[in-house]
Parts: C-alpha cells; sequence; structure tokens
C-alpha cells in the first residue's frame, strides 16, 4: 500500500473507535482538525495515553502527531496483547481506556492481560460494574466467552488509586453472527451498590432509594452492597450504583453513576432508578452504551448478514457518527429497516459482516 | 379323439436366493446375527467409510441460481495432446471447431453449467503455479505411452498446496502401443502411481488416438459427461476471496496520451472476465494482485450482460418476459418454453480465441473482416466487394457521419405535408455555456481525455464534488434569482412527479440541503401546505457526508420547522466560517460523544415520565398479579401510557374523528398481548365474544408467519448446540443447518433488497461478468501481452495489504536435490502472490529462542521467517529457487513446501555466537582472562554472563581490567588451569532481510525467463569465483598429545621440613615375604609332561586353522571378483541393449517433434 493511501477523518469525535475500528480494519487513518478550534487545540493528555497503549497492545504501529497535536496519522500494526500495566492518567478513569480494549482483546496474538491503575469511576465513562455487568455480556453473545474485568482496588475520583486487571482469554477467529430480532422479555433487575471510604450506611440508603422506585416495576431487585475498606479502597472517599436489567437471553441494560460532593444517596439512587427504565423504554435488544461495541462485531464478522433490533431512539449522533466512520474504514454500510410489526417503531439494524478473520493468531 | 394336454412339469427344486436362505435348515434372516465377527467388522466399515466422508463443514459461497463457469485447466508437458482435448471438447460441446486456442474459452455444458477451459502453457511454472491457484478442474494430460513426466508431478504438487482441485488423469498416446498386453501393463501401472499422487480410485480416463485431429468422439463424450456432472467442494482460499480469470484485455489509454508522452506510459487497462469466489467490493479502490504484474487498486468495476448465459439463466429471463407479457393480456406471442437444450444455447464465448469473427466492446463491436483465408485476397475491401452483404458493410464503413450527427440538421416532420419543426432555440438559455462549448467540437471529434463518470466516489472526490456543487449553485442562484419563481413553478410538478426518482438517485447523495429547502419552500408556497415533506429515509440519510448528524435525526424525525432552521444554520456556517467556528469550538457538544453515558433527561422530567412504570410492563416477565380487580384497568393504563410515549406520532395520524375506532383497535391488541405474552389469562376478555377469538386467531396466525417470514433467530430452540432435544443427531449435521440457514437469511435480505442497495451491501456477485478497469498498469503488461499466458486477478483482504514478517512451517520438498540455504532468494506461491524473498531458517531451541540454521533440515520441517505481504496463517505455499526455463537442470523444482504459521512485524531470531578467551593469570577461583573482547565497554556488556571451560568448570565475568583493555576477571567454580579454554556462549540478533520481489513474468516478452535474484552459488558459478573459504572453518585431524602428568616428587630436603600435616604419607616397603610367596607350587614329572603335551598340540592344531583361514580368504576374495565382474557384465550389456532400443525406437521428444512438424500441429518446444 502507498504511504500515502490512509482515510481522512475529521475532528476530535470517536477517537478512540476510530483507532480502534483502524486497527482492526488494517487501514491507516489520518485524523485531521482535532479540536483545531479549540482555544486548546489537539489531543488531550488522556487520548495521548490512549495512543500509547495502543502502541503497547500493538506491534508495528506507528503514530505520527503533528506539532500542534490536531492531525495524527496512525498506522495500525499487529495485535499483539500480552501483559502490560497502564496507568491511566488523572483525568480519565479506567473505563475510558478498558472500553476500547474490548473490542481488540479477542482478535489479538496472545492473551490479554492488562492491569490499569488511575480512577475507577466518573460521572460520564465507563465504570468498572458497567463494563462488567453491562459490556462483557455482549462480547459474550459474540463468542467471547473468557473475559473478565477483575478489581483488585477501588479507586475513586479525584485521587484515584484503583486497581483493575483486565483479563480476555478467549481468542476467536470472528464474532459469531447474530439475529437478534425480537426484544427479549426482562427477567430480573440487579445492581451493585459501593461505596469506597465512606460510611457503609450510604451504600444501603442507595440501595433503599433504587428499590423504592424499581419495586413498581414488578420484577425481582438485587442489589448488592459493596462497601471497600482499607488499603483496597483507594485514596478517595466515594460511592456509586449501577443497576442492571437483566434478561434470560443473556442481554443487559445498564446504568450507572457516581455521586458528587453534597449529592444524598437516595435521591441519586432514585434518579438512576429512573433512568434505567428510560434506557429500557430505549432500547431494544442492546443499550445505547452497548450498541457501538454490537455494531463493531457485527462489522468484523463473517461475509454474513448479521440482524439486529434497535429503536428509533437508539438512532442518535453518535450512531450516525459510527455508522460513518465505519463506512470510511471498512468500506461497508448498514442498512436500517422497521420491523414488520404493526405496533412498534423498532428497526433492524442489517450489517454484513466483512469476512474478517483474527490474522493475528498463530497456529498451534 | 383325445385332447391331448401339455404334459404337467413338475416344479424343479430350484436353488432360489429364498430357498438358500433355508439351506441350513433354517431361515437365516429371521435369526439376527448368524456371523457376529463378520457383522462387527461391516459395521466398522460402514461407519470408516461414513467417517471418511465427512469434511470439515464449509460454507460454499457459490451463488446457487447463477454461478460462475467451472474453471477447467488443461495441463501437461509439451506434446501430450492438450490443444487437440480442448478442440474436442469444445466441438463435442458447441459444435465449434476452433482454429487457434487463446485465454479462457467459455462454453455451455448444461443447463446450469459452463466450463471456462484453459490451457496451461506446458514449459511455464509461472502460469502453472497461477492455474494451480484458480482451476476448479484439472484435467492433466499425461503421454500413456512414455509415462509421467516432471511438469506433470510438478503440477500435482503445486496443487495440492493450493487447495488440491479435482483432478482428472488423461492418458493420451495410447495407439503407440503395440501389443494389449503392455498397453494393459502400462494402464495399470499408469493408474496406480496416478493413484498414489492423487487419492486411490482418482478417475484416469484413457484416449486411443487421433482421427481427424481429435479424440474419438466417444471418449471425448464421455469425459465430457464426466465433467458436466461433477461436484466441487468450496477450497478454503478461494472461498474468501474473489478473483477473476481473464476473458479479454484491452488497452483503454486514450491516444492522446501517447501523442503527448508517447508509448512508455502507464497504460489504463480494462480487464474482463467472470467473477469467482466471494463477491469483489463494490467501493472503488479495491486492491487486486494481479498475478505476474503486481498489486493495483481498482480505478472501476462494471457488470456486464453476461455473454455467454446458461439456458437456465436465459430461461428465467423468458419466465420473466411470460409473466409480464400475460400481464399485459397478449398471449399469442409468447415465447416457447425451452425444454432441453437446443443448439441456439450450445454457447461459446472466447474473446481471444478468435471465435466466429465478433467482438462486442462497451462501446465498440468489432468484426474481424478475415484474413485472406481462402487466397482470394482480403474482403471487405470497398470496390472489391464480393456481394450485397459485403457492399453494406463497406458503405456503412465508409460513412462520414455518425448516426447523431446525420440528425443534426433533420427536424421533425409530424404532418407528411407539414414544416419540419427545428429545435427552439430560445429555451437554451440557460445551458447557452455548455451548447457553445460543445457545437463547434461537434465535427471534430473529442480532443480532450473523457472524463467518465465513475460509479461510486473515494471519500476525497467526494468531498471535492460538495464544493464544487456548492459554487455552481451559488451561481445559479445569482443568474436566475430573476426569473425564480416562474422557473420553480414550471419544473416544480415535474419535480414532484420525479420525487421518487430523485430520492433513489445517487446524485442525491451529494446535492445541497439548500437545494431541498428552497424546492421545499416553493412546494409549501404552492400546495398551501406540507403534505409535499419527503418522508426521509434513515438508510440513505446516515451516509449523506454532507449532512451532520444532528441534523440528520432532525429530518428523520420528521420535524419540519427544525429542519428548516437546521439547514438555515448550516448554510450560515458554510458561508460564514467564523460562526462556524464559534460554533464548533463549544466543547460541551463533542465531548458529550466521547462519553460512554448515554443522554437523559433531567431529573424531573424522568420522575414525571415514570413515575408509574406501567408503561414499561410488556418488557418484563414474570410480573407480578397486582390484582385481579386491577385487570381492566392495568391493560387501560399500558394503553395510555404507550398513548402517553408515542403520544406526538399518534397524534400526527390520527384525526379526531378516526381516533375511536383506533383507539379500540389498539385496546384489543394490547389486551391480546397481555394474553399472549404476560403468562397470564384474562378470562373474562376471552368469554366476550367468539368474534374477538376469531380476530385473535387471525391475528396469532398473521403474527406466526411473520415470524417465519423472519426467520427464527438462529440461536434459537434448533440451533442451540447444548440442548439435547435439537432435531439434529450430529454435531456435523448441526453445523451443517446451521450454515444452511444462514446463507437463506442472507439470500432473503439480499432478495429483499433494491439491486442498487444490494450490489453496494453486497458487491460483485461471483458468476457476474464483469469489467474491471485498471489506471496504471506498466506499459509492457500491454506490449509483451500473449494471450495463451493466463491473466489473473486475484481479491486482497486487507491484511494481505499489509507487509510484514511471515513465519511459516517449511519443508524442503523430499523430490528436490539439494537443502536449502538461510538467505538464499526463494521464489514463493503465497496467497495470490508470487514473489522471490530472503527466508530465514529458523528451529525453536525448546521454546526459549529462534536459533537460525544455516540449512533447512534434511527430512524435517523448520521454521522459516521472511520479509513480504501479510498472508493470514494456515495459509499453504509451496517455493521454487528457479522459474527461468533457461536455468532449469531437469530437475524438480519444487524446492520447499511449507505453511503459514503466524504473521508479525518482527520476529526474534538469534544465532549463536562463541566468544573464546584464554587465562593468563589464575588466583585461587578467579583468573584473568585475555583474548574475548577488545574494549572494557564490551565486557561492562557481558558482566555477569555465565562463561565455561572447555573442561567443563563453569564460572562468571566479573569485571573488566582496567589496564590491558579488553581483559576481564572472571570467578570459576574450582580452579582452572592455564590451558583451560575459556568459552562464552551467547546469542547474537539476526534481522530478517526486507527484500520482496514479485516476481513480474507477465511484463516480460519471454515470459518463461524471468530471472529475479540469482542464488549465491549460482553467482558465484557464473562469475567463475571460487567459495571463499576460512581456513579456521575447515575440518581437520585434531591431534591431541596425551597428557603425562608425572608423579608428584618432593625433595627430601623440602620434605624433611614440612610440618606433620603436610608430610608426605607413604607406606614403607614390605619387608617380610608373603605366605603366597613362600609356598611356590613346583609340577611334578607326569604332570609337566602331560602338559606339555597338550601345548604341543594346541600349537599344532592352531597353525592348521591358521593356515586354512588364509587360504579360504583368499579364495573369497577370488569369487567377490568374478561376481563383480559377471555383474559388471551384465550391466554393460543391459546399457548396451537400451542404447540400441532408444535409437532404434526413438526416444519421446525428438520422436514427437519430428512428429508434430510433420503434422503441422501446435507443440510448444
Amino acid at each position: 500500500m502507498a504511504p500515502g493511501n490512509y482515510v481522512v477523518l475529521q475532528g476530535a469525535r470517536n477517537f478512540r473507535l476510530r483507532i480502534v475500528l483502524s486497527t482492526l480494519s488494517g487501514r491507516p487513518i489520518k485524523v485531521e482538525k482535532i479540536r483545531s478550534e479549540d482555544l486548546n487545540p489537539g489531543l488531550r493528555d488522556h487520548e495521548v495515553s490512549f495512543l500509547r497503549l495502543m502502541e503497547a497492545m500493538t506491534n508495528g504501529s506507528s503514530i505520527e502527531i503533528s506539532y500542534t497535536g490536531t492531525t495524527v496519522i496512525y498506522r495500525p500494526g499487529i495485535i499483539t496483547g500480552g501483559s502490560y500495566t497502564h496507568n491511566c492518567p488523572a483525568g480519565k478513569p479506567v473505563g475510558y481506556f478498558v472500553e476500547p480494549m474490548l473490542y481488540l482483546a479477542p482478535f489479538s496474538k496472545k492473551k490479554f492481560s492488562i492491569l490499569f491503575r488511575g480512577i475507577t469511576a466518573s460521572h460520564t465513562d465507563a465504570g468498572i460494574e458497567a463494563i462488567k455487568w453491562g459490556l462483557l455480556p455482549v462480547m459474550e453473545k459474540f463468542g467471547v466467552r473468557e473475559c473478565a474485568l477483575h478489581t483488585l482496588k477501588r479507586g475513586s475520583p479525584p485521587l484515584g488509586g484503583g486497581e483493575v486487571h483486565l483479563i480476555v482469554d478467549s481468542l476467536i477467529a470472528q464474532p459469531i453472527t447474530i439475529h437478534a430480532l425480537e426484544t427479549p422479555l426482562i427477567s430480573s433487575i440487579r445492581g451493585v451498590a459501593y461505596s469506597t471510604r465512606v460510611s457503609p450506611s450510604i451504600v444501603n440508603r442507595m440501595v433503599d432509594g433504587a428499590k423504592k422506585v424499581l419495586k413498581d416495576v414488578g420484577c425481582e431487585v438485587n442489589i448488592t452492597a459493596d462497601v471497600w475498606r482499607g488499603d483496597n479502597s483507594g485514596k478517595s472517599p466515594g460511592w456509586g450504583l449501577t443497576l442492571v436489567a437483566e434478561n434470560k437471553q443473556g442481554w443487559r441494560y445498564f446504568v450507572e453513576d457516581i455521586g458528587g460532593p453534597g449529592a444524598i444517596p437516595e435521591d441519586m439512587a432514585c434518579g438512576l432508578a429512573y433512568q434505567l427504565l428510560e434506557e429500557i423504554s430505549k432500547s431494544s435488544v442492546v443499550g445505547r452504551s452497548q450498541l457501538p461495541l454490537a455494531m463493531v462485531f457485527m462489522v468484523i464478522g463473517k461475509e454474513d448478514i448479521g440482524r439486529l433490533r434497535i429503536t428509533k431512539d437508539q438512532v442518535d449522533e453518535r450512531f450516525i457518527g459510527l455508522l460513518r466512520d465505519i463506512k470510511h474504514v471498512f468500506g461497508i454500510e448498514a442498512i436500517l429497516k422497521p420491523v414488520n410489526e404493526t405496533n412498534s417503531d423498532d428497526l433492524i439494524l442489517t450489517i454484513k459482516g466483512i469476512g474478517f478473520t483474527n490474522t493475528n493468531k498463530k497456529i498451534a | 379323439m383325445e385332447q391331448s394336454n401339455k404334459e404337467h412339469r413338475k416344479k424343479k427344486e430350484s436353488s432360489t436366493a429364498k430357498r438358500k436362505l433355508h439351506t441350513q435348515g433354517h431361515n437365516a434372516k429371521a435369526f439376527a446375527v448368524s456371523a457376529p465377527g463378520r457383522l462387527a467388522k461391516t459395521i466398522q466399515r460402514t461407519s470408516d467409510v461414513n467417517e471418511r466422508k465427512l469434511h470439515v463443514p464449509m460454507v460454499d459461497r457459490t451463488p446457487e441460481d447463477d454461478p460462475p463457469p467451472v474453471i477447467v485447466a488443461v495441463v501437461g508437458p509439451p506434446g501430450t495432446g492438450k490443444s487437440t482435448l480442448i478442440k474436442s471438447l469444445v466441438r463435442r460441446l458447441t459444435k465449434t471447431s476452433l482454429s487457434e486456442i487463446n485465454g479462457p474459452i467459455t462454453i455451455v455444458s448444461g443447463k446450469r453449467r459452463r466450463l471456462s477451459i484453459l490451457e496451461c502453457p506446458a514449459d511455464d511454472l509461472n502460469s502453472m503455479i497461477d492455474i494451480a491457484k484458480i482451476a476448479d478442474l484439472v484435467l492433466l494430460m499425461i503421454d500413456g505411452n512414455f509415462g509421467f513426466e516432471m511438469e506433470t508431478m510438478e503440477f500435482l504438487n503445486l496443487a495440492q498446496h493450493h487447495g488440491m482441485p479435482r483432478v482428472i488423469g488423461i492418458a493420451t498416446h495410447l495407439d503407440l502401443f503395440k501389443s494389449q498386453s503392455t498397453l494393459r501393463a502400462s494402464k495399470k501401472r499408469l493408474k496406480h502411481r496416478f493413484w498414489t499422487e492423487v487419492y486411490p480410485g482418482a478417475k484416469l480416463f484413457y484416449l486411443s488416438g487421433v482421427l481427424n485431429g481429435r479424440y474419438p468422439d466417444r471418449e471425448i463424450l464421455n469425459l465430457s459427461r464426466f465433467i458436466s456432472v461433477m461436484k466441487f467442494r468450496p477450497l478454503k482460499w478461494r472461498n474468501e476471496h474473489p478473483y477473476l480469470l481473464a476473458d479479454r484485455v484491452t488497452d483503454i489509454t486514450h491516444p492522446e496520451v501517447f501523442e503527448k508522452q508517447g508509448k512508455q506510459v502507464d497504460r489504463k487497462v480494462a480487464i474482463y472476465g467472470y467473477l469467482h469466489g466471494t463477491s469483489l467490493p463494490s467501493a472503488p479502490g479495491t486492491r487486486v494482485h494481479v498475478a505476474g504484474v503486481g498489486d493495483f487498486s481498482i480505478a472501476s468495476v462494471e457488470k456486464l450482460p453476461d455473454p455467454c448465459p446458461t439456458p437456465y439463466f436465459q430461461q428465467k429471463m423468458d419466465d420473466l418476459e411470460r409473466e409480464r407479457m400475460k400481464e399485459e393480456g397478449a398471449s399469442a406471442a409468447l415465447p416457447r418454453r425451452r425444454k432441453r437444450l437446443d443448439d441456439k444455447q450450445k454457447l461459446i464465448y472466447a474473446p481471444m480465441s478468435d471465435v466466429g469473427g465478433v467482438l462486442m466492446d462497451k462501446d465498440a463491436v468489432y468484426i474481424d473482416v478475415g484474413k485472406s483465408r481462402d487466397g482470394q485476397g482480403p474482403s471487405f475491401v470497398a470496390g472489391e466487394e464480393k456481394g450485397e452483404g459485403e457492399k453494406l458493410v463497406t458503405s456503412l464503413q465508409a460513412a462520414e457521419k455518425s448516426i447523431g450527427e446525420s440528425f443534426d440538421n433533420v427536424g421533425l416532420q409530424i404532418f407528411s405535408n407539414g414544416q419540419e419543426l427545428r429545435e427552439a432555440p430560445e429555451e437554451e438559455s440557460e445551458d447557452e455555456s455548455l451548447n457553445e462549448e460543445a457545437t463547434p467540437q461537434g465535427d471534430e471529434g473529442r480532443k480532450f481525455l473523457r472524463n467518465p463518470r465513475v460509479y461510486g466516489k473515494s471519500i476525497q472526490e467526494a468531498d471535492d464534488e460538495i464544493d464544487n456543487l456548492r459554487s455552481d449553485d451559488e451561481i445559479d442562484e445569482d443568474n436566475g434569482s430573476k426569473n425564480i419563481s416562474s422557473k420553480f413553478a414550471e419544473d416544480l410538478e415535474g419535480e414532484a412527479d420525479g420525487k421518487l426518482d430523485f430520492e433513489t438517485s445517487s446524485e442525491f447523495e451529494l446535492t445541497d440541503d439548500e437545494n431541498e429547502d428552497t424546492y421545499r419552500s416553493t412546494a409549501i408556497k404552492l400546495n398551501g401546505n406540507g403534505s409535499l415533506a419527503r418522508k426521509w429515509d434513515i438508510g440513505k440519510l446516515i451516509y449523506m457526508e454532507n449532512i451532520n448528524p444532528s441534523d440528520c435525526i432532525k429530518r428523520w424525525r420528521g420535524g419540519e420547522e427544525a429542519l428548516s432552521e437546521g439547514g438555515d444554520e448550516e448554510e450560515d456556517g458554510d458561508f460564514f466560517k467564523k460562526s462556524d467556528v464559534s460554533k464548533s469550538s463549544s466543547a460541551s457538544d463533542e465531548d458529550d460523544l466521547e462519553k460512554f453515558k448515554p443522554h437523559f433527561d433531567t431529573f424531573n422530567n424522568l420522575v414525571a415520565k415514570w413515575n408509574s412504570a406501567e408503561g414499561l410492563r410488556r418488557r418484563f416477565i414474570g410480573a407480578p398479579k397486582v390484582s385481579d380487580v386491577d385487570q381492566g384497568n392495568a391493560s387501560g393504563d399500558s394503553e395510555g401510557d404507550e398513548e402517553e410515549m408515542y403520544g406526538d406520532f399518534e397524534d400526527l395520524e390520527a384525526d379526531s374523528g378516526e381516533a375511536e375506532s383506533q383507539h379500540q383497535e389498539d385496546e384489543d391488541q394490547v389486551s391480546d398481548e397481555n394474553e399472549s405474552e404476560d403468562s397470564f389469562a384474562d378470562f373474562e376478555e376471552e368469554e366476550k365474544t367468539n368474534d374477538s377469538t376469531l380476530k385473535e386467531r387471525d391475528a396469532n396466525a398473521a403474527k406466526k408467519e411473520a415470524l417465519r417470514l423472519q426467520f427464527e433467530q438462529e440461536e434459537g430452540d434448533n440451533f442451540n448446540e447444548n440442548d439435547p432435544d435439537n432435531e439434529y443427531d450430529t454435531w456435523y449435521e448441526l453445523q451443517k443447518a446451521k450454515m444452511a440457514k444462514q446463507l437463506e437469511i442472507n439470500n432473503a435480505e439480499f432478495a429483499s433488497m433494491t439491486s442498487e442497495q444490494r450490489q453496494k451491501i453486497e458487491g460483485f456477485r461471483a458468476g457476474s461478468y464483469v469489467r474491471v478497469v485498471f489506471q496504471a498498469i506498466p506499459m509492457e503488461f500491454i506490449e509483451n501481452f500473449n494471450p495463451s499466458f493466463p491473466v489473473l486477478l486475484g481479491g486482497l483482504l486487507p491484511t494481505e495489504v499489509k507487509f510484514g514478517i511471515i513465519t511459516a512451517k517449511v519443508r524442503r520438498h523430499r523430490w528436490h536435490k539439494k537443502i536449502l540455504k538461510t538467505n538464499d532468494p526463494l521464489v514463493l506461491s503465497l496467497g495470490w502472490r508470487r514473489f522471490q524473498t530472503l527466508p530465514i531458517y529458523t528451529t525453536s531451541d525448546s521454546r526459549t529462542r529462534n536459533r537460525m540454521l544455516k540449512y533447512t533440515p534434511e527430512h524435517a520441517y523448520c521454521t522459516a521467517s521472511f520479509y513480504g505481504p501479510l498472508c493470514s496463517p494456515n495459509t499453504t505455499f509451496c517455493g521454487v529457487q528457479i522459474v527461468a526455463n533457461s536455468d532449469t537442470s531437469g530437475g524438480f523444482r519444487i524446492s520447499a513446501t511449507g505453511i503459514v504459521s503466524e504473521i508479525d512485524a518482527t520476529v526474534e531470531i538469534v544465532k549463536k555466537l562463541k566468544l573464546v578467551g584464554y587465562p593468563y593469570k589464575i588466583f585461587r577461583n578467579t583468573a584473568f582472562i585475555k583474548d574475548m573482547f577488545s574494549s572494557a565497554m564490551e565486557v561492562a556488556r557481558f558482566e555477569g554472563a555465565q562463561i565455561k571451560t572447555v573442561s567443563g568448570i563453569r564460572g562468571e565475568i566479573k569485571r573488566a581490567l582496567s589496564k590491558p583493555e579488553g581483559h576481564l576477571r572472571a570467578t570459576f567454580e574450582d580452579k582452572i588451569l592455564l590451558s583451560d579454554t575459556i568459552i562464552l556462549r551467547t546469542w547474537y540478533p539476526i534481522q530478517v532481510k526486507k527484500f520482496y520481489n514479485p516476481v513480474t513474468s507477465l511484463l516480460l516478452e519471454n515470459k518463461t525467463e524471468w530471472k529475479g535474484l540469482r542464488l549465491t552459488g549460482k553467482i558465484r558459478a557464473d562469475l567463475g569465483v571460487e567459495t571463499p573459504s576460512n581456513p579456521d572453518s575447515a575440518y581437520k585431524k585434531i591431534e591431541r598429545v596425551e597428557r603425562h602428568f608425572n608423579g608428584l616428587r618432593v625433595p627430601v630436603s623440602v620434605q624433611k621440613d614440612l610440618p606433620f600435616k603436610s608430610q608426605i604419607h607413604q607406606m614403607k616397603p614390605q619387608k617380610k615375604s608373603t605366605y603366597m610367596a613362600k609356598r611356590a607350587v613346583v609340577l611334578g614329572g607326569e604332570e609337566k609332561k602331560a602338559r606339555s603335551f597338550m601345548q604341543q598340540v594346541f600349537t599344532l592344531s592352531n597353525a592348521k586353522e591358521e593356515k586354512k583361514k588364509a587360504k579360504k580368504q583368499v579364495e573369497r576374495r577370488e569369487r567377490l571378483k568374478k561376481l563383480a565382474q559377471i555383474e559388471e557384465d551384465r550391466i554393460d550389456k543391459e546399457k548396451h541393449r537400451k542404447k540400441e532400443y532408444f535409437s532404434k525406437h526413438g526416444i519421446k521428444r525428438s520422436s514427437n517433434q519430428d512428429g508434430g512438424n510433420a503434422s503441422g500441429s501446435k507443440r510448444r518446444k
């Protein structure tokens, strides 16, 4: 391939996923105009840190960052995996880094075993429980069976001090082609309420607050209290709640939040419970946060057609942005069709896989 | 008279099968197992056979209804009758006689089958490799009179390592055998040899003689029948890649380019052929490998009408036509339904082989006017026509104007006596400038490069186009602002009608939204209401790059006002960059997208919305019964909530009048759902009316039907592996069923798409006839084009475009004469490519390191690492050292075979390095060592390294000595000797040389003479340079002086001063004589005599024996000599006899050449 032959993408949006897509497809990308109009232009610390992580987990990839940091040329190498320790910068929690690794881990040469150090929870990015209870089940549906996220230490913001160990043991050739055409029925609601370096009563208050709302729903609600003490509880006090709606097919919907300064646990939990209801109403088979993962796994499937039911609400800016990026990088398009049911305006997302195979894996 | 009847014949005791069963006195069948041992064996054998039939389940991606032609390659050494066979087959299948065979010949061989018959150039290894990769069926020609030749064996081995296509052996020249017994014997021998190469039981055809330049019809008929019923298994590599065997290659470079830059420019080339394998992506810029030329990006692909359609396909077309006609009501002129292949359907398509003399191109038809065939001079020469037909053609040739031009000044005459109506000039006000440009050039033809419209665009191009469009629109607006209202009033009707077309056209994606808005606003103005509002297709909206995502959603959700606002905003942004800046710099918006957590409404809104969670009730299972009393309310509530949820949508649709009925229906539906999905039943409702149950049943049936149409989910009941109740007995069956289901789903989905959409999603399907255009192919490809060498296009997967280090398990081919040397160039045929590279052979030292090997091991696999285009693991390949015919020495050319085990960007290979040093000063366990390093720095690098003396004393490097540079201090586990040699064993990293040299054989004029990098030995031989040899490396007899250690002697003077502890302890010599010494045994007289006698006797007999032995030895030697002499004589005689025989009968090649020249048939040397 000629050296100048890369896909040109613009803007800082979707940065991690773009790098991930490029790595999976093997096509070099050039991301231009990264916050070029901003007062603080160019890549942020955490993005650079993410690029470092990518460099460590791949072999032969090259990253060129322009002087101002507004342009990045990324030439992907081979996903090698292996064990690594990544110190996350203070600005972003470990979830920010763990999430993109989930896309790559099943397709690497060696098993992934990364130890992330830093903050383990935040308002915006994926928390540990969200990944464990929300994203890993999606991977399982796509055939990635042996993946686990172990929480060694929790570290609440701002000081962090947490440690999370991501282990992905199954190296698969390609994700399974899925056909999820029915909205599954939710069988139970589970949750984890955790706290570090605060009174354990806060956890119970959260549980009560959430249960108060969810008891109307009329299905089993089971929220675990998880209080961390001592060295393993990081450097800062904090608490949070993750709610997961489960169904028998193995799909999950989840919401999560953490307590900010001055927040009242009951209120937070109550709001979160409402958010869960909202999330359920807005999602069909997968939740909105899981959708990108499911879509990317559908794209890199076999050369077969996979189908996923989504709701109208799930077609948002992120969805469209991702589909466009997928088209740029992989050159394939998805098709949206309304479901053939009278009282629903859900859509069926139809994607033909690119016929991907994990070429990185060594044969025995 | 008495009636004479036939005498009664008694029924004979016949030994029928039934009676045989009863021979034992009982019915053998009645007792199940008569011979348990045999039964067991039979069962075992049956299951063995069944098990052997199983293959790894693999998806067959060739389309069912219109598969690509089967590629039949005719391969064999020169002079085995390949061309004759092809001619016979073509004659048999299409009743056409071919004069020359160039490139693939596609013929229809059955209702659904076409064959692309291809002749492999006999003496070209490159073509053999390419053909091994693409042939579905190989007809392997063997000269039955001569036996197997090297080319045959080479081809079989090549094919084996590229997926092994089906192989049918064809033995020819069998008429040359004189006696039947030799014929039979040699047939048998051939067959068995063939079986060992292919598989036991492989089909070997025998073609006896040649009649009228063809093989006997009966034999060819059998062969063609055999071919047309043959089934093929999908091969892994071909099932993963699109590929194409070029039917035709044309140079479509514009002549102007030649004029400007001369002949030596890269050419624009169009390659035609049927697609095979998977579908070719329709996105432009797809990378493909043209075997023998290199990697190229496809500039454009176009599907052409099938030049050689199958009868099945034609029938389908006819059926469609018939349907159409039936609908129209015309019953008289129905095309006849065809039942069997008639002669019209026996099509042949061989554009390079000159069949029928007509060539059809995209934009021209070439008619071969014939060379002076029958000595009558060229035909179709103006003025010398030989008939009416020729005159017609020549007059056409003489036409000066094109058809379009001839109508230039002709007007339209509506009535026979009316005036000709001519073009109204005032209507072209808009396009004036364009027309002005166009008209003066009308007569001269195009003088500039055509800028063809490319199907689909790259991102950059698309962007450019958007920009261009913008500027065009600006101009448009300026010009047309005066009469805009009238223009639009005119256009609007057309627009409104053509709205649908407009929406589907691909052009639309690039139109500016501002245009849309004007249309819309005018439309709204004119119609007074918004009924013209477009219903946006989200599938299209998503991929319209010029509309930003938030706008997409707004449009799709149908917010009309929001849309126009948004559109305006975007416009502004485009015109005034500054405002755009301020907008985009709001970082919160961007970061919002990076957020993992989706957007939620405010707390209060959520509370208001979900105050009661009833609306979501249907999403849960096992909801507890609220209470039986509330039942009716519950359904009502949920309905209400639903209305709340989708309130806006229903408001839009339902007016007040219809609302009631709709509401009623909805309620019914909801109640139905409650019954079917939630697990509690409502008895009261059910008893309501019979009507409702009927309705319910209908609804259920409809639902079921919908489900069936949508297919059950793959992970459903039947396809669950762990479910013991699924209907498949074996894992194999389950997998097969799964694949079949998935294929069914694929087909159903594709069938539901529009053709345009389908092409976008699926690409160009296998089996379609396409024209692939490349922008810059080296000119040598066209200049030196020879149609008899196959041109193969192989699609590349994303990994295969990248370069890196490939690690593979490799073995030298056991028939190749020499072992292979590290870093000697090797031509590998890996994937689609043939390339020369420099492999390093390694072995793994108990998995701790990869140690370089200088040579491949004799009979074992080793690892090879080489640089080249990556290829997914598990791909098999083979390597040859030389492909040029002039360099081959007649041996087996395939030198290595292997399988890719790993690809990576780097690889760690080490080479063993021993550093040697000598001690020059020895303390107790410490020694100073010299000559191992030359500087202190080097020593520092090896501090702590393990060292060893030759005698096996282990030690460690401690530090460098300050004074003599490079000397070091080391400690050992024991005191070493000054005469010891110290060895430091270490590993030196080796880099794989990044050398990749594609075999560009098709660029050469003489395609069989591609040389590339020579082997080191070859270079030395060519230059006459001797192999340099380091005298140190030569093996010599090691002469070791036996070490003599003197005993320890301590002088008495010293000894006497030693302390007691260090005194040398020595036993004093014994003074007394021992017991035994004291008693000597003396032999007596008799015994002494007897002993001496016996000794004499033994001496005598020994001497005799020795003499006998010596004599025997001599005799034996004589005999051996004699035997050797006899053997030598025999060999001599044999040699002589053979020489005589061959000189008389002539070896095959020379006779063939003579015969070939004499008969004038085309045979290569």
